[in-house]
C-alpha cells in the first residue's frame, strides 16, 4: 500500500455528494425504474404487475420510434449545427478587440433568459401572418415563399431545430472559450513562430487541444437532445401530426394526458438506454488524450 | 436561517437527514376544523371560488377555507392522489384525465348527495343542474362529477364587417360556399381557425357537419366506438365538406400553423370573416380586442337535407368533484352547494360572462355576446357533448393528428376517417382501456 | 479576408443573441393588443404601456417569489459547489477501482427526466417532513444539481497538470491541502463556469418546485411567472407576460453583464497558470 491516508481521502472527499445523491436521486429513480414493469395510471397506488409488457409494447408503437427519428434528427442536425456555430465564435472571440469583447459580455443570454421566453419569442418568428420570417419575406416580395413554418409537416421539426441552436450555443460557447483559454499560451506562440495562422492554426493545433472539452461538449449535446422538452412542447406540443413529436414530449403526454405512468416510465427508461449508449460511445471515441498519444 | 444550518449538518452528515427541519407546514392534518380547495387557474381565474370561499367560512365559524389556484393544477394534483392525501374539494381542469380518477376509485360518488337538499333548503341539489348537462358526470348512471359553468361551441363573426359588406350569417352550407365566394372576392379570408389546437375544426366543423348530414346517431354510434361509425358516409361526407373548403382555398392561408390567440387575432382585426370557437371567445380575447371589433355567435351551418335536428347544439363542461381520501367530504359538498346556489351561479354568470349549468342562472344578465348563444341552448332540441375526447385521450390525440395532416393537404377525406376507424378499433380492442357509452 | 468573414459572422451571431432580448424588452412595453396584432412595430412612445410592469408585479406576487428564488438559488450553490469540487477532484486525479462507475452514475443523473421521479422524491420528502419547505427544495437541487456539477468539473480537473499537485505532495501538503491549496484555486474557472450554468438552472427551475411546493408563500419566481404565462393563455394579457419576463431575466441579465469580464478575467488567469 502507497498511502494509507489516500483511501480514507476518497472515501471523505466522495462521501457528501454520493450520499445526498443516492439518497434524493438513484433511489427514486430505482423506484421510478420499478414502476415501468407495471401497469399503472399513477392516480392512486392501485399497480400492476405486467413484467415486459411495457416494453414490448413500446417496440410496436410507432409513435416512439417516430420520436427517436426525431431525436435523432436533431442530434446530428441541430445539434451538430451548434458545436459548429460554437467553436467558431468561441475562437473568434478569442482576442481583445472590442467586438470579442462585447460578444464575451452578450453570447449567454439565450441561456439566461427562462425556455418560455425562448419558445414565445420563437413562435413569433415563424408565426404565419405576423410572424418576423414571412414579414420579411413578403417585404422582400417573396409573398409565395411565406409559409406557416410550424404548422406544415415538411418545415416544422426544422424550425424547432433553429430555435434549439439559437438558444443552446451560448453554453457551447463558454464551454469552449473556457477550453481554449486553458490551452497554455507558450502553445500559441509556438505555432505562431512555425507559420500557422487562421483556420490551419485553429486544425492543427487548437482543435485537437480541445479533446476533453469536446468529449463533454459532445455527451452533454447528447443528454440535451434526449431531453428537449419545455422548447417543443411549447412551440408545437409535437405537432403537426407528430412530425415534431419527442421522446419527452410523448412521455408527458402518456404520463399526464393518457395516465399511463407505467409505460411513460418505460419510455424514459429507453429514453435513458439511449442516451446511455450514445454517451458512452463518445467516451470511447474520446477516451484518450491525442496530446498524450502524441508524446 | 435556522433551516439552513439543519442543512448544512444534513449534508455534512451525508445521508442523516433529521426529520423534523422544516417548518412543516404540509400534511392533512385530519381535522374538520380545515377545507381545502384546489381550483385550475384558468381564463376565469380563482377569485370567485375565493370570494364563495371566504363567504362560506364567515357562515361557519371555526373552519378555516383554503383555496390553492395554479394553471398547471393537474400536475400538482397527481402525487396527492396517490399519496392519499388531496384536498377536499378539486376543479382539476382540462389536463386531468378525469375518468381515470373515477375508474381508480379516487372519487366520492355523490348521488348520495344530490339526493339531498339544495342550498338553503328548498328541493333536492339534483334538481338545480341543468339534467342533459349533468348526465356528462355520469357513468352507468351513478354521478361522479359535478359540472359548474359550460361552454357552447360554433362559430363566429364580426356583424359590423358583415353589415357594412351587406353579407347575412349562413345558415346552410350552401349559403356558406355561396359567402365565402363573396367574402374571398373582397381580399377577406372566409374563415380562419386554430390549426395548432386541432380539436377546434373537429369540435367545430367535422362532428356538427356529421350531426348535421347523419343525425345525432351517426356521431354517437362514433363516440360509442361502433364498428364503422368513423367512417360512415356522414362522417367521410363531413370530412369532405372541409377538404372543399381548404381547396377552394376558403381558409385562411398559414392558419394551419397558427395558435388560438393568433388565429382570434386574425379574426378580431378583420383578416378572417368567420372563426369556429366556444363561447369563452370574449373573456379569452378581452385584452387584446381592437376597440372596434364586435363579435356575434352563429349557429355552425347545417347541412341541406342532412337528417340531423338543425337546432342540435353542442356545448362542454370542465367538472368539479371531491376526492374519496378527502378529509372534510361533508364541508365540500356544503361548499360546492353554495356555489352553485342560484345566487352565487347568477354572480358568477355576471362577473366572468359565462353559461352556467344551473337551472335559472340564464335569467342573469348576461353580457352581449352571450345571448345567441344562450338562445340557441334554449331553443335545442338536441344539446350534446364531445365525451371520446375525454375518455380515450390517446384515440383523440391520434384524431387531431390526422386532422391536421388533412388541414395541410397531406391526406384525404377518405384516409382521414380511415385513420379515425383505426384509431377506434384499436381503442375497442384494447381490453385496458375501460370504455364508456353515452348517457348511460 | 478572413478576418472580414470572421468578423461579419461574429456580428451576426451577436445581433441574433441579442435582438431577440430587445424584443422582449420592447413588448414589454406595449399594449397587449399591440403586442398581438404587430409583434415586431416599435411600442408608443407617448403612450407606454408601463401598467404591465405593476399588472405583473400584483398578479404573480413578484416580490416574496424574488426572495424565495434568490434563496433556493444561493443555498443550494453554497452546499453543492464544495461538494461537487471534492467529488469531481478525487474522480479525476485519482485512479482507484470504481471511479469510472461513479462518475458514470453521476452522468446517468443527467440522462432522465427529472419528472419521471417526481412521485417517489414526493414520497420521500413527505416521510422526511421536508415537503413544502424551502428546505427540502434546496436539498433537492443540491441533488439533483450533482450530476452536470461534478461532470463538468470533472473535464476541468482533469486537465490541470499533473506536476503542480505532485510538487505540493513533496512539499509534505497531505491529499486535502493540495486540493484546498493548490488545485481548488487553479480550478477557479471551471467552477466558475460551473457555477454560473447551476444558478442559471436554478433560478429558472420549475418542475420541481411547481410538486415541491404547493403553497403560494413558497412560491419561487419561475412558478409566480408560469402562473402569468398559463393563465395567459386564457386571458390573453401579453402586456403583463412581457413584463413578468423581463422581471425574472433581468437579475440575472445584470449579475451576468457585471461579471462577465470577472468571468472572462478569471478564465485568463486559470489560462495563464495552467
Amino acid at each position: 500500500m502507497r498511502d494509507r491516508s489516500r483511501g480514507a481521502f476518497i472515501g471523505a472527499f466522495l462521501a457528501p455528494a454520493l450520499g445526498v445523491y443516492a439518497f434524493f436521486v438513484i433511489y427514486p429513480f430505482l423506484q421510478a425504474v420499478l414502476f415501468s414493469t407495471y401497469r399503472w395510471r399513477g392516480l392512486s397506488q392501485n399497480k400492476q404487475f405486467v413484467g415486459i409488457e411495457n416494453f414490448r409494447n413500446l417496440f410496436s408503437d410507432p409513435v416512439f420510434w417516430q420520436a427517436v427519428k426525431n431525436n435523432l434528427w436533431l442530434l446530428f442536425v441541430a445539434g451538430a449545427i451548434a458545436i459548429a456555430i460554437s467553436v467558431g465564435v468561441a475562437t473568434g472571440a478569442r482576442g481583445k478587440s472590442l467586438l470579442s469583447r462585447s460578444l464575451r459580455g452578450v453570447y449567454l443570454f439565450p441561456q439566461v433568459i427562462s425556455l418560455v421566453v425562448v419558445a414565445i419569442l420563437w413562435y413569433f418568428v415563424f408565426s404565419p401572418e405576423i410572424g418576423l420570417l414571412n414579414g420579411g419575406l413578403r417585404a422582400i416580395g417573396l409573398d409565395s415563399l411565406a409559409k406557416p413554418w410550424l404548422g406544415q409537416p415538411s418545415t416544422a421539426l426544422a424550425a424547432v431545430g433553429i430555435a434549439f441552436v439559437w438558444y443552446v450555443s451560448g453554453f457551447y460557447v463558454m464551454l469552449f472559450a473556457a477550453g481554449i483559454q486553458s490551452i497554455p499560451s507558450e502553445v500559441f506562440e509556438a505555432a505562431e513562430l512555425d507559420g500557422a495562422h487562421g483556420f490551419r492554426r485553429f486544425r492543427t493545433v487548437i482543435w485537437p487541444m480541445l479533446w476533453s472539452v469536446k468529449r463533454v461538449a459532445v455527451v452533454y449535446m447528447v443528454i440535451n437532445v434526449m431531453n428537449v422538452f419545455a422548447l417543443v412542447l411549447l412551440m408545437t406540443r409535437g405537432g403537426p401530426d407528430r412530425k415534431t413529436e419527442v421522446m419527452l414530449t410523448y412521455l408527458y403526454e402518456q404520463a399526464f394526458t393518457n395516465s399511463q405512468f407505467g409505460y411513460a416510465t418505460s419510455l424514459a427508461v429507453a429514453n435513458f438506454v439511449i442516451i446511455m449508449a450514445l454517451s458512452l460511445g463518445i467516451l470511447f471515441y474520446f477516451r484518450r488524450s491525442p496530446m498524450e498519444a502524441r508524446r | 436561517m435556522s433551516k439552513t444550518v439543519c442543512l448544512a449538518g444534513g449534508l455534512l452528515l451525508g445521508v442523516g437527514f433529521v426529520a423534523g427541519c422544516g417548518s412543516g407546514a404540509n400534511s392533512s392534518g385530519g381535522s374538520s376544523k380545515e377545507l381545502s380547495v384546489a381550483a385550475f387557474q384558468g381564463g376565469y381565474g380563482i377569485d370567485a371560488y375565493e370570494k364563495a370561499a371566504q363567504e362560506f367560512g364567515e357562515m361557519h365559524p371555526g373552519l378555516e377555507v383554503k383555496v390553492e389556484g395554479d394553471p398547471r393544477i393537474w400536475e400538482k394534483l397527481r402525487p396527492r392522489l396517490v399519496a392519499g392525501d388531496p384536498p377536499d374539494l378539486m376543479f382539476p381542469g382540462w389536463g386531468m384525465d378525469h375518468w381515470s380518477l373515477v375508474e381508480e376509485g379516487q372519487l366520492m360518488p355523490l348521488d348520495e348527495a344530490l339526493d339531498g337538499p339544495a342550498w338553503g333548503g328548498k328541493g333536492k341539489w339534483r334538481d338545480t343542474f341543468m339534467p342533459e348537462i349533468l348526465k356528462l358526470c355520469q357513468k352507468d348512471g351513478k354521478t361522479w362529477m359535478l359540472p359548474y359553468y359550460y361552454m357552447i361551441y360554433g362559430w363566429w363573426y364580426d356583424p359590423g364587417v358583415f353589415a357594412k359588406n351587406g353579407w347575412t350569417p349562413p345558415q346552410t352550407w350552401n349559403e356558406l360556399l355561396a359567402l365565402c365566394d363573396k367574402i374571398k372576392a373582397k381580399g377577406i379570408a372566409p374563415i380562419t381557425f386554430q390549426g395548432q389546437y386541432p380539436y377546434y375544426m373537429i369540435e367545430g366543423m367535422l362532428l356538427p357537419w356529421a350531426v348535421s348530414i347523419g343525425g345525432i346517431e351517426a356521431v354517437d354510434a362514433a363516440q360509442n366506438l361502433e364498428p364503422g361509425a368513423w367512417n360512415s358516409p356522414a362522417m367521410v361526407r363531413a370530412a369532405e365538406m372541409i377538404c372543399e373548403l381548404r381547396d377552394r382555398g376558403y381558409f385562411q392561408d398559414g392558419a394551419t400553423g397558427m395558435s388560438h390567440t393568433e388565429s382570434q387575432t386574425q379574426f378580431l382585426n378583420g383578416k378572417a370573416a368567420m372563426l369556429p370557437c366556444g363561447s369563452w371567445l370574449s373573456s379569452e380575447m378581452k385584452d387584446v380586442m381592437p376597440p372596434d371589433a364586435k363579435i356575434e355567435f352563429m349557429m355552425c351551418p347545417r347541412v341541406e337535407g342532412g337528417k340531423g335536428d338543425p337546432t342540435a347544439i353542442l356545448i362542454g363542461i370542465e367538472p368539479w368533484m371531491i376526492p374519496k381520501d378527502a378529509n372534510n367530504k361533508e364541508m365540500a359538498v356544503e361548499l360546492f352547494k353554495y356555489m352553485t346556489s342560484l345566487e352565487k351561479a347568477k354572480e358568477f354568470v355576471e362577473t366572468k360572462g359565462t353559461m352556467m349549468a344551473i337551472v335559472g342562472s340564464e335569467k342573469a344578465k348576461l353580457p352581449a355576446v352571450l345571448i345567441k348563444p344562450a338562445e340557441a341552448v334554449n331553443k335545442s332540441k338536441t344539446v350534446w357533448s364531445v365525451q371520446y375526447r375525454m375518455w380515450y385521450p390517446a384515440m383523440q390525440k391520434e384524431i387531431e393528428g390526422a386532422m391536421t395532416s388533412m388541414l395541410n393537404g397531406e391526406i384525404t377525406a377518405k384516409q382521414f376517417c380511415d385513420r379515425c376507424e383505426a384509431a377506434a378499433a384499436a381503442t375497442r380492442d384494447d381490453p385496458n382501456i375501460p370504455k364508456y357509452k353515452l348517457g348511460s | 479576408m478572413t478576418r472580414a468573414v470572421s468578423t461579419t459572422l461574429l456580428l451576426l451571431f451577436g445581433f441574433a443573441v441579442v435582438l431577440p432580448l430587445l424584443w422582449v424588452l420592447m413588448s414589454s412595453v406595449k399594449s397587449g393588443h399591440l403586442i398581438v396584432s404587430s409583434p415586431w412595430a416599435p411600442p408608443d412612445l407617448s403612450n407606454l404601456a408601463v401598467e404591465n410592469f405593476s399588472n405583473a408585479w400584483s398578479k404573480a406576487g413578484i416580490g416574496r417569489a424574488f426572495v424565495n428564488s434568490l434563496i433556493a438559488t444561493g443555498a443550494t450553490l453554497v452546499f453543492l459547489m464544495p461538494i461537487s469540487a471534492m467529488a469531481a477532484y478525487v474522480l479525476a486525479k485519482y485512479e482507484f477501482r470504481g471511479s469510472k462507475a461513479i462518475l458514470a452514475t453521476f452522468l446517468g443523473g443527467m440522462m432522465f427526466p427529472h419528472f419521471l421521479v417526481i412521485v417517489p422524491l414526493f414520497f420521500l420528502l413527505r416521510d422526511l417532513s421536508l415537503l413544502d419547505t424551502m428546505t427540502g427544495l434546496v436539498v433537492v437541487y443540491v441533488a439533483y444539481s450533482l450530476s452536470f456539477t461534478v461532470f463538468v468539473l470533472t473535464g476541468f480537473f482533469q486537465v490541470l497538470p499533473n506536476e503542480l499537485g505532485e510538487a505540493a505532495m513533496m512539499d509534505g501538503c497531505g491529499h486535502a491541502r493540495t486540493f484546498w491549496r493548490v488545485m481548488l484555486p487553479l480550478a477557479r474557472p471551471g467552477l466558475l463556469v460551473v457555477a454560473i450554468f447551476d444558478a442559471i438552472g436554478l433560478w429558472n427551475e420549475y418542475g420541481l418546485a411547481l410538486v415541491l411546493l404547493p403553497s403560494a408563500e413558497n412560491r419561487t419566481l419561475p412558478l409566480g411567472i408560469a402562473n402569468l404565462t398559463m393563465t395567459q393563455q386564457y386571458q390573453s394579457d401579453w402586456g403583463a407576460l412581457f413584463a413578468g419576463l423581463v422581471i425574472v431575466m433581468a437579475p440575472v441579465l445584470f449579475v451576468y453583464w457585471i461579471f462577465r469580464e470577472k468571468i472572462h478575467e478569471t478564465m485568463l488567469a486559470g489560462a495563464l497558470k495552467g
